[in-house]
Order: C-alpha cells, then sequence, then structure tokens
C-alpha cells in the first residue's frame, strides 16, 4: 500500500473501522513508513489532548426537577378550547391577511396617486417653492446687498455696466 | 423493579405510564446525555435544559417507540435534533452565548476539582487548556462536530453515527476526516 492511500485511511484506521484486510495493511505500512507513522502519531496526540475535556457531573436532582418541569402546564397563547381552532386556522389566517395586505396597498397607491396627495397632474406648491423652483430664482438681486455684491464681484470684466 | 433491565423494556413500562422505569431510563442516560449537549453547545446551563427537554421528549414519545434500532442511537438522535435547533435559534444571540460559553467553562472546570486539592497554576493551566480545546470544537461546523464528539466520547460506530446524524456511512468518514484534520491544525501549539 502507497503512502498517499495509507493517510487517506488513517481516521479510519484510528477508528477501527476499516475492513481487517486493510486494517492489517495499514498498520504493516506504519511499522515500516516512518512518515505515514508520523502522521499517525498526530493524529493519536490530538485525539488523546481531546479526552482532557472534563466531563459535566450529573445533577443529583435532576429527575426531581424534570418531574417539575414536566408537571408544570405548557404555556398557551389561547385558552385551551381555542388553541387547536387557532392551530388549524393559522396558515389561513396568514394568507388572508397577506391577501388583504396586497389589496390595500395596490388601493391606497392608485387612491393617493390619482386623486389623493401623490397626485402628479395637477401639482401645487406653496408660494415660496414656486419661486424657489422657477426662473424668478435669477431675477436680479436687489442692489446693495450682499448676494448682489457677489454677483457683481464674480462677473466683474472692468467694463461698466451698460 | 429491575434496576438492571435494558433500556428498550424500561420504554415498554413507561408507555403504560409506569414512573418508576422513567426515573430508572433518565438516571442510567442523563450524564451521557449532558455531557453530549455540553459538548456539542459548550454551554453548561443551556445544556442542562436542552437535557431535560430530551427526556420529556422520551416520555412523550414512548407509546409511539419502536425498538429498530439501539436504545442510545435513539436517544442521541432526540438529542442531536434539539441541539441543532438550539444552534439554529442561538446565532441570534451569539453574542450573549460566547460570553457565558467562557464564564461555564470556568465553572466546570472548578467543578473537576471539587476536592479542592490542585494548586492554583494546576487550575489555571487546566482552565486554559480546557477553552482550547472546547473552542477547537466549537469552531468545527455542526455535523463534523456532532460525529466527532459521538465517535471520541460516546465511542459509536461509523453506522450509528450515520443513523443519528441521518447521512451514509462513507459521510461519516469524511466528516470525520475534515473534523480531525481541522483539530490537528487548531491544537498544533496545544502543549501537554
Amino acid at each position: 500500500m502507497k503512502c498517499h492511500n495509507v493517510q487517506k485511511k488513517l481516521s479510519a484506521y484510528q477508528d477501527r473501522e476499516l475492513e481487517l484486510r486493510e486494517q492489517e495493511q495499514v498498520t504493516s505500512h506504519l511499522l515500516s513508513c516512518r512518515t505515514c507513522r508520523e502522521q499517525y502519531a498526530e493524529l493519536e496526540r490530538v485525539w488523546q489532548t481531546l479526552g482532557e475535556l472534563p466531563e459535566v457531573q450529573a445533577d443529583p436532582f435532576f429527575y426531581q426537577r424534570l418531574t417539575k418541569k414536566m408537571e408544570e402546564p405548557p404555556k398557551r397563547l389561547f385558552l385551551p378550547v381555542f388553541e387547536g381552532f387557532f392551530q388549524r386556522l393559522r396558515v389561513p389566517v396568514y394568507a388572508s391577511i397577506l391577501f388583504i395586505g396586497i389589496l390595500v396597498g395596490t388601493y391606497l397607491g392608485n387612491f393617493l396617486t390619482r386623486d389623493g396627495l401623490f397626485r402628479t397632474n395637477h401639482v401645487s406648491h406653496p408660494e415660496e417653492m414656486t419661486d424657489f423652483i422657477s426662473l424668478r430664482a435669477f431675477d436680479p438681486l436687489p442692489p446693495g446687498t450682499l448676494g448682489d455684491g457677489y454677483v457683481r464681484m464674480v462677473s466683474y470684466t472692468g467694463k461698466e455696466p451698460r | 423493579m429491575d434496576l438492571l433491565l435494558p433500556s428498550e423494556e424500561l420504554m415498554a413500562r413507561i408507555a403504560e405510564g409506569d414512573e418508576d422505569a422513567f426515573e430508572i431510563l433518565v438516571n442510567r442516560h442523563q450524564t451521557s446525555v449532558l455531557n453530549l449537549i455540553y459538548r456539542f453547545i459548550g454551554d453548561r446551563t443551556q445544556a442542562k435544559d436542552l437535557a431535560q427537554e430530551v427526556f420529556v421528549r422520551v416520555w412523550q414519545a414512548a407509546k409511539s417507540y419502536e425498538p429498530k434500532a439501539k436504545f442510545t442511537t435513539w436517544i442521541y438522535k432526540i438529542t442531536t435534533n434539539l441541539c441543532l435547533n438550539e444552534i439554529k435559534s442561538a446565532s441570534r444571540r451569539r453574542w450573549f452565548l460566547f460570553h457565558r460559553s467562557d464564564e461555564d467553562s470556568e465553572k466546570s472546570i472548578e467543578e473537576t476539582f471539587s476536592d479542592g486539592s490542585p494548586t492554583a497554576e494546576d487550575l489555571l493551566l487546566s482552565k486554559e487548556r480546557t477553552r482550547q480545546i472546547s473552542e477547537a470544537l466549537q469552531s468545527l461546523p455542526e455535523n463534523q462536530r456532532m460525529a466527532l464528539i459521538l465517535r471520541r466520547y460516546d465511542d459509536l460506530s461509523y453506522q450509528e453515527i450515520a443513523q443519528i446524524i441521518g447521512c451514509s456511512v462513507s459521510a461519516v468518514e469524511s466528516l470525520l476526516v475534515r473534523a480531525k484534520r481541522t483539530l490537528q491544525e487548531k491544537l498544533k501549539n496545544y502543549e501537554e
């Protein structure tokens, strides 16, 4: 058996999961091959290391706590009489809520864009907004203001304005 | 009642409502179930809660239980499913669990030296070793971790692990090869 094949089987060899013949072949290979032997030793070392993880001690009152827990009534969302009823209705109720949500959303969307707040054909804006978005924003600035001074400065060409 | 009755026989009695049989069964399997959960999840308090949940399910399922496989395979399958569900729901509160796990492993180490014999240095060294091993285990993907724990600590065969996890024997072999390789890498600097 070649090293490549042996190394693929080392894990199963360690777990004694190979067939007897294969197990013997790997054993004889390990006796003669130092590289594979070292790899196997490394695998064993990790296995031993895992054994150092401590075991949790059993709780002496485990059974008492368990029976107490089992005696507690299960947490219920509904009265027992209605529980089965609501359980059966869960899927159709969720589906109906989703369907109604889509219908209401569609209706509101159409209503608001056609007749309501967001209609687009008759847009009415406050006066300050129309001033801002219209060409009136580019009207000459009142003389003597800071804005007027700035515009005069950036547009200064050395000639007197007509 | 005979304390040496096989678990399958106890289950038949539990199905008839025999609480004594249930107590024997719980006492027989609580440590292995608790440790399987603790090693998988890394949180001792949660492990205790989940172990209780496992036995609640055993009681509830007693009437439908059919001894097709070994009882341990059946109870470990319940345990594994609960652990996987817990991992899924715990991913939302991972930060919280991470901190509790540290606290928990410290408690568990202190319990292993309950007679108070070790020196402070021994305790510190042991805590550090446990932390490294536990972190290496927790870093494995869920299926690899469960396969490795069942193999290493419960000494189950590949066939039994395959039944518990719900995969083929060759898949178990592959999971274990990858898990061991990862642990070799993670525990490379671990010193005796």
